[in-house]
């Protein structure tokens, strides 16, 4: 190709391209605006540690814990229930991130939505290795109050050292998902 | 081949060519703009519409209009009818499709519309009855919903009268508060 004919190319489409990249531009901004109108305001406003730290139950021999003992670490908080299928099915992965990034400071903690017989079998059955609380099915209300509007299960919240929530998911967290955040706080 | 255009302006095929990229970028830039909807999950209520009627003065009727992605329990389904004494019925579950559980062992599930009849041990034709459900479901998303109690109003009609027209049930509540 000859140095003429690309400079006239380059001449004819640069213009061209300029503009569409400036109408693609405009498509995504219009894009996030459409999207963010769908959506409406982002639904749970910033929470402090406390509306974790603050909680108060029994563990599954009845003795009451407060979860402010893991304050300093990374707390994941599991509500779940021998109910939720896919919360049974989240939990082995659970159990093997709590025994690879519990030395380096990871702390897992269930709060179960259950009777607690139910709770210990299940428990048993998957050599659970992190504790998990008897949340009654008042605890339903407490995942609401971090996040959990639709008041589903299984939904974790991550807290990082400081205390801050740094993620409230509703539906299994994947293996990957948990080490990549838990990697990124410890 | 020399492949330039003739002419200085836009041809009418580079034209036509320019308005089908903005048009698809446009849509990529949506596409990209709008969060995942997957992620905005239904409440049960909705998820599993309730609505139901009594078809003659021995007969009740239920239906669940269940959306595509969520699934109820057949076996975790509990009515009760009443008022204010109870009223002894039988409800004739269809078969659902076979889910196996590791934990739990198969369960039977329904997906789309469920059509559920409740005849009644006597008639109570031209009584207004309270209906009790309990259901219990999940999303093919990863979730499942808490059981949910909700109840309805259905006057019962007397003999020779029509159906009385479809309820649609209230928002639930937790099974477990009183």
């Amino acid at each position: 190709m000859s140095a003429y004919f690309n400079s006239v190319t380059l001449r004819r489409w640069l213009p061209r391209l300029l503009l569409m990249a400036a109408i693609a531009l405009a498509g995504a901004v219009a894009g996030r605006l459409v999207g963010r109108w769908i959506a409406g305001p982002p639904a749970s406003p910033a929470l402090g540690g406390d509306a974790v730290y603050g909680v108060t139950l029994p563990d599954l021999a009845g003795a009451p814990q407060s979860l402010r003992q893991w304050q300093g670490k990374v707390l994941v908080v599991n509500f779940w229930a021998t109910w939720c299928v896919p919360c049974r099915e989240e939990m082995p992965a659970l159990v093997a991130e709590q025994a690879s990034l519990g030395p380096k400071g990871l702390q897992i903690v269930g709060i179960g939505i259950d009777d607690a017989a139910k709770m210990r079998h299940f428990a048993q059955s998957i050599h659970l290795n992190y504790p998990t609380l008897d949340g009654g099915y008042g605890a339903l209300e407490l995942s609401k109050t971090l996040g959990n509007t639709v008041m589903a299960l299984p939904f974790t919240v991550v807290v990082d050292r400081k205390g801050k929530i740094v993620l409230q998911q509703l539906g299994p967290i994947t293996p990957e998902h948990l080490t990549a955040i838990a990697t990124q706080l410890l | 081949m020399d492949t330039r255009p003739t002419s200085r302006g836009l041809s009418p095929k580079p034209c036509r060519r320019l308005s089908l990229l903005v048009a698809a970028s446009w849509a990529l830039a949506l596409l990209a703009g709008v969060p995942s909807r997957a992620a905005e999950l239904l409440p049960p209520h909705e998820a599993f519409a309730l609505s139901a009627r009594a078809i003659d003065p021995q007969t009740l009727e239920v239906r669940f209009d269940i959306v595509d992605g969520y699934y109820l329990y057949r076996d975790k389904l509990k009515f009760n009818a009443g008022a204010p004494q109870p009223v002894a019925t039988t409800a004739e579950l269809p078969p659902g499709k076979v889910k196996h559980d590791e934990f739990f062992g198969d369960m039977q599930t329904y997906r789309g519309q469920v059509d559920i009849r409740i005849p009644m041990a006597a008639p109570e034709g031209g009584r207004q009855l309270m209906l009790v459900t309990e259901s219990q479901g999940c999303a093919d998303a990863g979730i499942c919903y808490p059981p949910q109690r909700q109840i309805l109003s259905l006057a019962v009609p007397v003999a020779g009268e029509a159906p009385s027209s479809w309820v649609v049930a209230p928002v639930g509540r937790p099974a477990w508060l009183k």
